[in-house]
């Protein structure tokens, strides 16, 4: 490969990376600063430009009362209903798409594949369509501003990336091993507990950190859902951002938001890897 | 108490896999499905096995309706092409598997699983993961669990096609041990393959299945012998047997430009035309014999296969060492016509050298 | 195989996704064909919302029209990006799983919150980008004007968004089968001939999958409008979605917003079997 290939991908990436990286390091830098290294003009290196100081991380865990923004329950709350809905969405998903993958159904003209593509379709359908009768359903039941309100409609968000991963990860384990099984003397159930569930862990995994993530980052529904009992974290800091809230605090819960699911980013790279994303997308 | 199968049909979509098959399998006997690709021998054994339902007919075992028992109370066992095995467990939890799913006691499934070992040659194994194993030996772990089973049915869908050459003759030498000699009484063993001479070195009775259709049943010598059909003399051969469209003259054979004598298990045909069947064998080089030009020559093992033309005539001869053709090459060849077969024009076999046929 | 069992296996999951849609979808259609208010409730109005859509309401057709430009420049960029990193970290580089996860971070942020930040990333005369322009003597108006909010709105979705491109594609460059890259070497082909008879045909299928993907998730641009602009200055950087979000929830014409979720769905549904059918013809077509 010729030397000015090399240089491009290389002066590439240095110029992607930068763009990666600047929003975070100027959240970093800013979550340190105080009043005058914010108004009085630009500043970037601590110590240098401005004289850093612990305020912005400090007021994350004090209450209103005390002067504090008090992400810590918004917190909470989003792991809480983030965690349940992926975990029932995992389990009710990978439970339909083993079904879609290995038997075929046949309702009049409905076939394995309009089912898959009932499923798969609800990400199609933009959050505003769902969100006015949600919004009316979930008031008529008494859920709205409560957790279990929200978590039923992550499971519509979330069920859908469950089914479409999971139904591409089975058609590739060869049916023959749930055969085996059942000549083995498995019933289907046992066949798949004790056989195909424990082969589909990189799957599984996989599966889990997409719903982990699309429920994370959803700001949309939480908002129009819920209002003063029950916070999410991205609706928690979005109220931050319009209220008189000072940059360093809200750089700094931005900060604490965002970093949990990095952890997400290495894992999924880690099974990409290993190649066991590759189908799931064609 | 056999294992009766009556009429069975199966489709998967639109074309038949499965076309009335009916048979009998006797207890401690071996029977061979033999076939093409696609001939339907996988679906004929997965509805043995109660993979799929037929969509008619019945099967009856020990004098209980198949059919009503699902797959996994029927104590059958069964081993694929592919080496399927449970990739989450070792070789010892493999072939504990079935046991354990029985509920056995463990001093008994580790007694079986050691047995079971032994017989397939893996002993010290035990530990090894599955994917650490070579293809070989991935089938021997899945041929030990279906035999710790002690199953009344069992089916082994191609185990050898997949490996190579060596291996597959060494194995198939060791199965046939372990399957006709090492089985009890009471099992009957369903061996699928597409290689005739598979069929015929495990020497059991064979059914020929094209088509979803049993198109000849009987030992495997006789179905050597006296391929009932142009179409088992095909699927029974390999390299397929050379038809030739030929005449029959005062007392010569003639096709195209060639005349040999009438050999004499050929001397009552009736119909002046017929098809002249002649296996790729019994062909020899011979000096005197006539002229063919080589259209491709491949070493299979330890024979040489030729493609031959002459004129509008193509043959294939095998010859019984390793020797080295080049295309357009001239060869010389002779017919072994006292080995030949005649078929009449519709392709049913009208006489053998084995006094099979109907003339 | 086919057992009864496979029920068992199929229906939680269908039952409970159709439980919870079934009455919004439905109240969605009722709610379309009514008027409301917190008075007395829902009343039939007939296709009157419809008719004032279709002939009284250019100001949704632009927020589509505007979506539709958005949508398809962010996915376009991402996908011109997306494909560039991921070719780039596909084979052997130094500190590959460095960039592999570094690439991939965006994406596991969450979109409001970011943007959070952006908004002080693109402050007028507090944030870093116009005090580095200084230097050229410029002071862009990053979220107060028109034509510039729409090139902050699209920098920030293809920050956001360009790593699920770079995932997707990815993940495809590392399934494709080596034999035809092993034809191609043994040919002499130079890097940029494998790319264009190699590489990017294979890559046909999954880059119409990754496309259409993301068409469907940048078509709900929201959160980042919302907290970056508020659809503003003015109507300028104003989505379908936004546009039915004021109006449902913020002025609570809910039948009137039904409506026009109804009719953005079907058209979205429509222009997106077109999309995929036309990719596929220009991708595949050998």
């Amino acid at each position: 490969m010729g030397k000015l290939y090399t240089f491009l991908k290389y002066f590439f990436i240095t110029v992607w990376t930068v763009f990666v990286v600047a929003p975070f390091l100027w959240a970093l830098t800013t979550s340190f600063k105080d009043f005058n290294s914010v108004n009085g003009g630009v500043t970037y290196i601590p110590w240098v430009d401005f004289e850093p100081n612990l305020e912005g991380w400090r007021v994350l865990i004090k209450s209103p009362a005390q002067g504090g923004v008090d992400i810590v329950e918004p917190y909470f709350n989003s792991l809480f209903v983030t965690c349940t809905a992926s975990l029932v969405s995992i389990i009710l998903g990978t439970l339909s798409a083993y079904a879609l993958s290995r038997y075929t159904f046949k309702a009049g003209p409905i076939k394995n594949n309009d089912i898959t593509f009932f499923f798969i379709s609800q990400r199609i359908m933009p959050p505003i369509v769902l969100s006015i009768p949600f919004f009316l359903f979930l008031g008529a039941v008494n859920l709205l501003d409560s957790l279990f309100g929200l978590i039923v409609v992550y499971i519509v968000l979330l069920m859908p990336i469950a089914v479409w991963i999971m139904v591409d990860f089975f058609n590739k384990v060869p049916r023959e091993i749930d055969e085996t099984a059942l000549i083995d003397g498995c019933n289907p159930y046992q066949a798949f507990y004790k056989v195909v569930l424990p082969n589909s862990i990189p799957g599984l995994i996989v599966a889990g950190m997409f719903c982990i993530i699309f429920g994370w980052i959803d700001f949309f529904f939480a908002f129009i859902l819920t209002f003063t009992e029950v916070q999410l974290l991205p609706v928690k800091i979005v109220a931050l951002n319009s209220s008189i809230t000072p940059w360093w605090s809200l750089s700094a819960s931005a900060l604490v938001s965002v970093a949990p699911l990095i952890v997400v980013a290495f894992i999924v790279e880690r099974y990409l890897s290993k190649g066991n994303l590759s189908g799931a997308i064609k | 108490m056999n294992l009766v199968g009556e009429n069975l049909s199966y489709k998967l979509t639109e074309e038949l896999q499965l076309r009335k098959i009916s048979f009998n399998f006797e207890k401690g006997k071996l029977y061979t499905i033999l076939g093409r690709t696609l001939s339907g021998k996988t679906t004929l054994l997965k509805t043995i096995a109660g993979l799929l339902m037929p969509d008619s007919g019945s099967i009856r075992f020990e004098d209980k309706n198949f059919l009503e028992i699902p797959v996994w109370k029927r104590n059958i066992a069964m081993v694929y092409q592919q080496f399927i095995n449970y990739p989450h467990l070792n070789v010892f939890e493999n072939i504990a598997f079935p046991l354990k799913q029985r509920g056995l006691d463990p001093q008994k499934i580790n007694d079986e699983v050691f047995k079971s070992l032994k017989l397939v040659g893996l002993e010290g194994y035990e530990k090894r993961k599955i994917q650490e194993l070579s293809g070989g030996q991935q089938q021997r772990v899945s041929v030990a669990r279906s035999l710790v089973k002690n199953a009344k049915i069992l089916l082994l869908d191609e185990p050898l096609v997949n490996l190579d050459y060596k291996l597959r003759e060494q194995l198939r030498e060791e199965f046939k041990n372990i399957f006709v000699n090492g089985l009890s009484k009471e099992s009957i063993v369903i061996f699928s393959t597409t290689d005739p001479r598979e069929a015929m070195e495990l020497n059991g009775e064979v059914i020929v299945l094209d088509e979803g259709r049993v198109l000849q049943v009987g030992a495997a010598k006789e179905i050597f012998e006296n391929p009932k059909d142009l179409k088992v003399a095909a699927i029974s051969n390999d390299p397929p047997m050379n038809i030739l469209k030929a005449d029959l003259g005062s007392n010569k054979i003639k096709f195209e430009d060639i005349e040999i004598d009438i050999p004499n298990h050929l001397s009552k045909l009736t119909n002046k035309n017929f098809n002249f069947g002649i296996r790729a064998s019994d062909i020899e080089l011979n000096d005197n014999g006539f002229e063919f030009e080589v259209v491709l020559a491949e070493i299979s093992g330890s024979e040489t296969l030729l493609h031959l033309t002459r004129g509008n005539l193509k043959i294939i001869t095998s010859i019984e060492e390793v020797m080295d053709f080049k295309i357009r090459d001239k060869v010389k060849i002779n017919f072994k016509s006292n080995r030949a077969y005649a078929f009449d024009e519709v392709g049913n076999l009208a006489s053998s050298p084995f006094r099979g046929g109907n003339v | 195989m086919n057992f009864k069992h496979k029920y068992v296996f199929l229906f939680p999951g269908l039952f409970v996704l159709i439980g919870i849609l079934i009455f919004p979808i439905i109240f969605v259609v009722r709610l379309s064909l009514s008027g409301w208010n917190s008075y007395n409730g829902l009343n039939f109005i007939g296709l009157e919302n419809y008719v004032r859509l279709f002939t009284d309401d250019p100001r949704f057709w632009e927020s589509f029209i505007r979506l539709s430009f958005l949508s398809v420049t962010t996915v376009v960029l991402q996908y011109v990006i997306g494909f560039t990193l991921a070719h780039m970290v596909w084979k052997e580089i130094k500190f590959q799983r460095f960039f592999r996860v570094l690439f991939l971070i965006p994406m596991m942020t969450t979109p409001v919150i970011m943007t959070v930040i952006w908004r002080t990333f693109f402050h007028e005369s507090l944030g870093p980008v116009n005090d580095l322009l200084q230097i050229f003597d410029i002071a862009p108006k990053w979220l107060t004007d028109p034509t510039l909010a729409k090139v902050t709105v699209i920098i920030v979705e293809v920050w956001q968004w360009t790593p699920f491109m770079f995932l997707l594609l990815l993940a495809g460059l590392l399934s494709l089968p080596k034999e035809p890259f092993l034809a191609a070497a043994i040919d002499g082909a130079s890097p940029i001939r494998k790319f264009i008879y190699v590489t990017f045909p294979l890559m046909a299928p999954i880059s119409i999958g990754a496309i259409i993907i993301r068409l469907i998730e940048a078509s709900k641009i929201m959160d980042t409008v919302y907290v970056l602009t508020s659809g503003g200055p003015g109507t300028s950087t104003e989505t379908s979605s936004f546009y039915i979000f004021i109006k449902g929830l913020r002025e609570f014409q809910m039948g009137y917003a039904a409506s026009m979720s109804f009719t953005y769905l079907i058209i979205m549904i429509i222009s997106l079997t077109v999309i995929a059918k036309v990719l596929t013809k220009l991708l595949l077509k050998d």
